[in-house]
């Protein structure tokens, strides 16, 4: 891809004027992207993105570039100009940098390499999803699929000597339904996704899968609106978790912790969680979505315990979040691409599995409302303010899940609402999602058993 | 190579393999963005930047695709890939290449010499930003994020039917975003202002003051209880929740069944006090454009004018197939995308009504400021929403105190046809835009 030459040309040259560690990272990116609406393939295109970005470090300071034009002259140019943007002088580096390039054991095996060759099966795929939407109920009145991959070569090189390469490949499916009754609309999805090749496509079972965005779509459309105010909440398994991802994760990265400004900063062994409540972050689960070799900084990934039965056990760290709090680094330094400086992100956050079955857990529930499936949400991690919203959501009425509802919003702040966890199930599952924060759009596995939280504010219409 | 050369390569080895007509689509960019914490550089970002993107049309069919990298090697990747992309394409309605516009409008909206503003006039623009804050009130603990930034960035549309559109933008922002306590409550508010010409032009102190003000006026918030309540959407929450909705105005959506509009042309779908405008000629904003993504002259458009509506957005496929002229609405989500619709410089009218008018005549209601999760609690097909937010609760026509913990929820199409006044309050910040907003009735969710 680049030749090692370069590169060690270009730390040094980036450790001129008295950083104390450079780093690059080069990409070489295929994209693949195709799209069906009403049955008809309306989209396809393919793309290589290509560049490289460099970080200069100087103690708690970082300076970051990034370039798709990836000559000789300008590789040293890019270098050099951002490293006189090192403050505080401390003489000329004399640092001599020695590259140790080093094979990485690969966990995520790949059986079916993506390539342009796959295009006419994969549309048969999205067919297949649009058959299978469409005759789910005749209020479906459009379908929207798309089937995304993408191989992500990457080579991370560091004044420590570090050379590592890696492959990453990623594929997905969505579907998304609309159903229409009279003047009312509802759309429902489902994007399931691996790191993983075609293999992951041809194991799938799209028909379930189109059904079930059909059936959140379909069911939502004849729905009244949710009831608002303080109620008991049980949120389902698997995308579920992104409750964790958004009124916990968000807030445990060092990005959030390093500056204190998180409300899970200096709790450490403290109980920020009801009992039942464990909590881990995992970058190592094969072929999982958000899995990875190396993060992007080219550390290996680990499973991290951030809570355990309720006390705050760590935290996600990238390298400067490790300088910044002196602690190690959890292997969570990521990335959307080289047009990112590193950040500490979420790989597969989940809650693990408790004791209940979901049967107790909604038997157990006099009044409130069943999230069964989520979309997606945001947090502010200095306020601990959540907020996301449910696709698919009934009532409970004694014990009993009743008539859905729609437009269930639920808000909370972090600690607060992970203490209000009073029932955990044991089915535990895993969904996927995309991840948006200061590093760019990352693949990240939401997960949990099912659960309920004994009170939450549902964000519904009063009086209807 | 530069771009002028890849070009040529790139149309004469697409006429050998058998392309009959051949467009590119070239972006790049630079910009140096300074960040401060805490009275020292924290970050600073350089970068150069660009892609382009091949469209051609081959056995009677359009295919599509990108690169970043602009070397001989990727010339095959491009054709073959956007032959083997227009090989599968079904739909009948093809897109076609635009000879160009009799003639495109001037708009000044490039200052050279602002990408060359020196690193240490960002750097003293950011601390100052920063010591600002933290003077002006005991309460500001931190500024969380206090960025300042450049950049410039060039659009190049040249196909084998002639066109030739070219068009440099330059842009200079202030950012920042701060963190009030009291008594073990965190709030946290920001602001931001850019300038087309110079960082110079940007008052830093006053965004440092507003982000200040924003963030310790929440201070003391708690929730209120459910019920439904008179609403004034502030300038700014009014802007994020038109444009989480604006999809619904383009012809795509419209024609694909994806929108509530279909078949509303010369309908009331809007409160007679409300117009909605996209004007890409519009000096000094920072959506301005003279061409859309297929090289179309742009135009000021009324979409909707005293709650008619007049026009959706079109590009040339859906104006084609719909029998009416192109808005000039084309746009690329981003160099790699295909052609799509969308807006430029979206705005709703000013009406004449000031915000302190607006609070003065409510008797007991709230002030929305922020509203959070619009990803998500936002439906484009039914037009609901319920999202949290932020603001003021108001009694006898003055604001009482903060509001935290609460939903808002309604129909974005309701909402439209409820606009009881309209501000006059307009402020330009991005790509949509809005004044304040009052309403009669929305539903709360809090206690």
């Amino acid at each position: 891809m680049i030749h090692p030459i370069q590169i060690q040309d270009m730390l040094q040259a980036a450790l001129e004027t008295g950083g104390d560690f450079a780093e690059v990272f080069f990409e070489d990116r295929t994209n693949g992207q195709l799209g069906m609406t009403g049955g008809v393939v309306d989209t396809a295109l393919s793309g290589r993105d290509f560049g490289i970005g460099i970080r200069i470090m100087k103690e708690h300071f970082s300076v970051y570039a990034y370039t798709s034009d990836m000559s000789e002259q300008s590789l040293i140019r890019l270098a050099k100009s951002a490293a006189k943007a090192i403050r505080g002088g401390g003489g000329p580096g004399t640092q001599t940098i020695t590259l140790h390039p080093h094979a990485i054991p690969n966990h995520h095996p790949i059986a079916i390499i993506p390539d342009g060759s796959q295009k006419c099966a994969k549309i048969d795929m999205m067919r297949r999803a649009h058959e299978a939407a469409s005759q789910y109920d005749p209020s479906i009145t459009q379908t929207s699929i798309g089937i995304s991959n993408s191989i992500q070569n990457v080579l991370i090189a560091n004044s420590n000597g570090l050379l590592v390469e890696d492959t990453r490949t990623y594929t997905r499916m969505r579907i998304s339904a609309i159903a229409t009754d009279g003047e009312h609309r509802q759309s429902g999805f489902r994007g399931p996704g691996a790191y993983a090749g075609t293999e992951f496509l041809e194991n799938l079972n799209i028909e379930e899968n189109a059904r079930h965005a059909a059936r959140i779509a379909t069911t939502m459309v004849k729905a009244g609106y949710a009831p608002s105010g303080r109620l008991p909440v049980v949120i389902e398994n698997g995308f579920g978790g992104v409750l964790f991802h958004e009124a916990c994760g968000h807030g445990l990265e060092s990005t959030a912790v390093a500056h204190g400004t998180s409300v899970f900063a200096n709790k450490i062994g403290q109980q920020v969680a009801s009992p039942l409540v464990t909590a881990i972050d995992d970058g190592t689960i094969p072929n999982a979505w958000g899995s990875l070799n190396i993060d992007d900084e080219g550390a290996p990934t680990q499973r991290n315990v951030l809570i355990e039965n309720g006390i705050l056990k760590g935290y996600l760290i990238d390298r400067m979040g490790s300088r910044q709090m002196g602690v190690p680094a959890t292997g969570s330094g990521r990335r959307q691409s080289y047009k990112f400086a590193p950040a500490s992100r979420m790989n597969n956050t989940f809650i693990a599995n408790g004791a209940s079955t979901r049967e107790e857990i909604i038997a157990n529930t006099e009044y409130g409302i069943y999230a069964k499936s989520l979309g997606g949400g945001s947090v502010n991690t200095s306020t601990s303010e959540f907020n996301f919203a449910v696709e698919e959501a009934y009532m409970i009425r004694n014990g009993k899940i009743a008539e859905p509802v729609k437009g269930a919003t639920l808000i909370g702040k972090g600690i607060e609402t992970l203490q209000n966890i009073d029932m955990v199930g044991n089915n535990l599952d895993h969904s996927q999602g995309m991840c948006g924060s200061v590093s760019g759009s990352l693949p990240v596995n939401c997960g949990q058993p099912t659960i309920r939280v004994s009170e939450m504010t549902v964000g519904g219409r009063k009086g209807e | 190579m530069n771009i002028q050369q890849f070009q040529e390569a790139l149309f004469t080895k697409g006429r050998e393999i058998g392309y009959v007509d051949m467009e590119i689509y070239y972006v790049n960019g630079r910009s140096t963005s300074v960040k401060v914490l805490k009275g020292e550089i924290d970050q600073y970002t350089i970068v150069e930047n660009g892609g382009l993107s091949f469209r051609g049309v081959i056995n009677g069919k359009m295919g599509y695709a990108s690169t970043e990298k602009l070397e001989p090697d990727v010339i095959e990747f491009l054709l073959e890939e956007a032959r083997s992309n227009a090989d599968i394409l079904e739909s009948e309605e093809q897109d076609e290449l635009f000879e160009g516009s009799e003639s495109y409008p001037e708009q000044p909206a490039y200052a050279g010499e602002l990408a060359d503003t020196a690193p240490e006039i960002l750097i003293e623009a950011a601390l100052e930003m920063e010591r600002t804050a933290l003077a002006a009130d005991p309460r500001i603990v931190m500024a969380r994020h206090c960025s300042v930034s450049t950049r410039e960035n060039e659009v190049l549309i040249v196909n084998t039917k002639g066109l030739h559109c070219h068009r440099r933008k330059s842009l200079a922002t202030a950012y920042v975003y701060v963190i009030a306590t009291e008594h073990d409550e965190t709030v946290t508010g920001g602001w931001h202002d850019y300038s087309l010409r110079s960082v110079e032009d940007i008052n830093i102190a006053d965004v440092a003051q507003k982000a200040v003000t924003e963030a310790v006026s929440k201070l003391g918030a708690h929730t209120i209880q459910s019920d439904n309540y008179p609403v004034i959407f502030r300038h700014d929450a009014a802007a994020q929740l038109m444009a989480a909705y604006t999809t619904v105005f383009s012809a795509e959506s419209v024609d694909k069944g994806f929108s509530r509009l279909a078949g509303k042309l010369g309908q009331k779908v809007a409160n007679t006090k409300l117009t909605l405008v996209d004007d890409p000629l519009m000096e000094h904003v920072p959506a301005g454009s003279t061409f859309d993504a297929e090289g179309s002259a742009t135009r000021r458009n009324e979409i909707i004018k005293d709650g008619e509506l007049l026009t959706y957005f079109h590009n040339r496929k859906t104006a084609r197939k719909a029998g009416v002229q192109s808005t000039s609405n084309a746009s690329k989500g981003g160099y790699n995308g295909k052609i799509g619709v969308s807006y430029h410089n979206l705005y709703v009218a000013p009406g004449s009504s000031t915000l302190e008018d607006m609070i003065r005549k409510m008797d007991r209601g709230l002030m929305i400021v922020e509203l959070q999760g619009l990803h998500a609690g936002t439906n484009t097909a039914s037009g609901n929403f319920s999202l949290a937010c932020l603001g003021y609760w108001i009694e006898q026509g003055k604001v009482v105190r903060a509001v935290n913990q609460i939903t808002v929820s309604g129909n974005f199409f309701d909402v439209l046809q409820q606009i009881e006044e309209v501000g006059n309050d307009l402020r330009f910040t991005g790509n949509c835009t809005s004044p304040s907003l009052k309403l009669a009735s929305l539903s709360i969710s809090g206690s």
